[in-house]
């Protein structure tokens, strides 16, 4: 199997605090990797130790199958990164930050720099200084920098940082096209669950340094299932009458739920099976179980 | 092209789009203008003092108006003034990184940190070496205006060499300036350690261990302490360079190795 991360064990500890505690990570190639957690989880540490910008206190990390080495050393060529918000020479106008991340790339084309403006929709700003643009823009120009160079494993943090709902959809469009069409893998860090939730292929949740559960494309697509809830005053006989006529349904928190497509696509029919035996539903809805209430139980967020 | 040209391509458009230039030439070329008005006054006390200026004090400073005593003064600024211009513009080469942020984005790329960090110190000398040519280019200029006596194109040569001597003294005291801008993240930290170190080289000096201390070598160089006193020997470049390398090699390991946690 091919990884383009690993990790075993990835420790990171300042003095008593466990930033990181021993993460186990295998993020595959072409995948898009959803690293959730609440804020000081330990999703910017373990980014910066996979890009060996702090040195891990213990455990081992692979980027590409490479070990990083000493001094940062790893395989920066084909790793493009946004870490936390991003940062630029506010005195350089976009297009020329973008060329000195060309030149530091050793990238010889400067066709390149018009490519990722015209890919990241800046065009309009390429000649405007960075310290002049929006919050929106600057993530922009963040995102070009690390798509710059075309890599294959893309690390960001927090990408829809600062982005307006159609700046969303558009970079969370382009990263699919990324993964699907050149085979880029991304691991992306997040608290927006709902964008994770309809990027990734596969989650991890991080909670107090220690990598807690993770979710596979099996289980998210489940997690992304709907059901019909039922809300009966007689909710024993609604339970009956729905058996009889052929839907198994589930007794969960005072409600009954039912998976089958059939009721989720007509909820009219539940109603009239239920009210020709005389239990009327008082609430009938279809819902979908979501990562937001999954991830609210483990991390105890919501409290 | 390679990763060299390219860090020390970056670097410079850095500099050439920010404003450091133009406030440290500004800075700078006060020297050889004071040494110039110093003269003004030292050639025509009566008129100087008619016009509101003060004499007394330019004869303590610079002594007499002719060219050995205006390039004396020219050395002395460059020695004292460039131990604060070149450190402001080595906090502002590495601090900026700290201080903006962009840190993070040189660290994980094909050019290693170690070059950046060289591209940093070769631009930082660029720059000063510069400055001091622009300033010694003014001050030819300002004291040609001024029409001394005793010009000689011994003189000259002679000047030059202690002057660009006294900035090239000054340089090996910076990689400390720029380990305090990396390690302490911005602007602060270097900036107190520069003052810090320019009263104790005072201090030194008045003491007269100012041989055996680094940063009062410059200002003894450059004839601080009064014509005639060559107090420096071989010990005081020797532990100049050995300040010099220990700061460059503490930088260093402080890029290679330090952990980049903001």
């Amino acid at each position: 199997m091919n990884y383009a991360i690993e990790t075993s064990n990835l420790s990171k500890q300042y003095g008593k605090v466990h930033a990181v505690d021993n993460v186990h990570l295998r993020v595959k190639t072409g995948e898009i990797y959803g690293f959730l957690g609440l804020n000081g989880a330990g999703k910017t540490t373990t980014i910066r130790a996979l890009l060996g910008m702090i040195r891990p206190s213990g455990g081992n990390v692979k980027v590409l199958g490479q070990a990083l080495g000493p001094g940062g050393r790893g395989p920066w060529a084909q790793v493009g990164h946004l870490v936390e918000s991003p940062a630029a020479y506010s005195e350089l106008s976009v297009r020329e930050n973008l060329d000195v991340a060309r030149r530091l790339h050793g990238i010889q084309n400067p066709k390149v720099v018009d490519e990722v403006i015209e890919q990241l929709t800046l065009g309009s700003y390429a000649d405007r200084k960075a310290g002049t643009l929006s919050s929106g823009n600057f993530q922009r120009l963040g995102l070009a920098r690390a798509l710059l160079h075309k890599p294959e494993l893309l690390l960001l943090d927090e990408p829809a940082n600062g982005l307006d709902p159609a700046g969303v959809i558009e970079i969370r469009e382009l990263l699919k096209s990324l993964v699907q069409q050149k085979g880029v893998t991304v691991f992306m860090s997040s608290h927006i669950l709902t964008e994770v939730d309809r990027l990734a292929t596969r989650i991890g949740i991080i909670h107090k340094g220690q990598l807690i559960e993770e979710l596979d494309t099996d289980r998210l697509e489940k997690m992304r299932s709907k059901y019909l809830e039922i809300q009966a005053r007689d909710l024993e006989s609604a339970f009956a009458s729905l058996q009889n006529a052929g839907y198994k349904a589930v007794m969960k928190d005072g409600a009954l739920l039912i998976e089958d497509a059939r009721a989720i696509e007509h909820p009219d029919e539940i109603a009239r099976i239920l009210v020709q035996v005389g239990t009327p539903p008082t609430r009938l809805a279809v819902e979908q179980q979501n990562l937001e209430e999954h991830f609210m139980q483990l991390t105890g967020g919501a409290k | 092209m390679t990763s060299f040209r390219a860090a020390v391509w970056a670097e410079a458009l850095k500099m050439r789009r920010s404003m450091v230039p133009f406030f440290t030439a500004v800075g700078f070329s006060m020297a050889p203008l004071a040494g110039g008005l110093f003269m003004v006054i030292l050639k025509d006390p009566e008129a100087a003092r008619a016009m509101g200026l003060i004499s007394a004090k330019a004869q303590v400073l610079v002594g007499v108006a002719d060219w050995p005593a205006y390039f004396s003064f020219l050395t002395q600024a460059v020695a004292a003034g460039g131990g604060i211009l070149f450190s402001i513009i080595t906090i502002w080469v590495f601090g900026r990184e700290f201080s903006d942020r962009t840190i993070k984005e040189l660290l994980a790329l094909p050019t290693t940190r170690e070059t950046i960090v060289t591209a940093k110190f070769f631009v930082i000398m660029v720059w000063a070496l510069v400055l001091t040519l622009f300033i010694f280019g003014i001050g030819l200029g300002v004291a040609s205006l001024v029409s001394i006596p005793g010009w000689s194109a011994g003189l000259v040569q002679a000047a030059f060499t202690k002057i660009m001597g006294a900035a090239l003294l000054t340089l090996p005291l910076m990689p400390f300036v720029a380990l305090l801008s990396s390690a302490g993240r911005g602007y602060l930290p270097p900036f107190g350690w520069t003052i810090f170190t320019l009263v104790l080289a005072n201090i030194a000096a008045i003491l007269g261990w100012g041989d055996w201390f680094p940063w009062a070598i410059p200002g003894l160089f450059s004839g601080a302490a009064g014509p005639g006193t060559d107090v420096l020997g071989l010990h005081s470049y020797v532990i100049l360079f050995l300040t010099g390398l220990t700061g460059l090699a503490a930088t260093y390991w402080w890029w290679l190795n330090a952990d980049q946690a903001k």
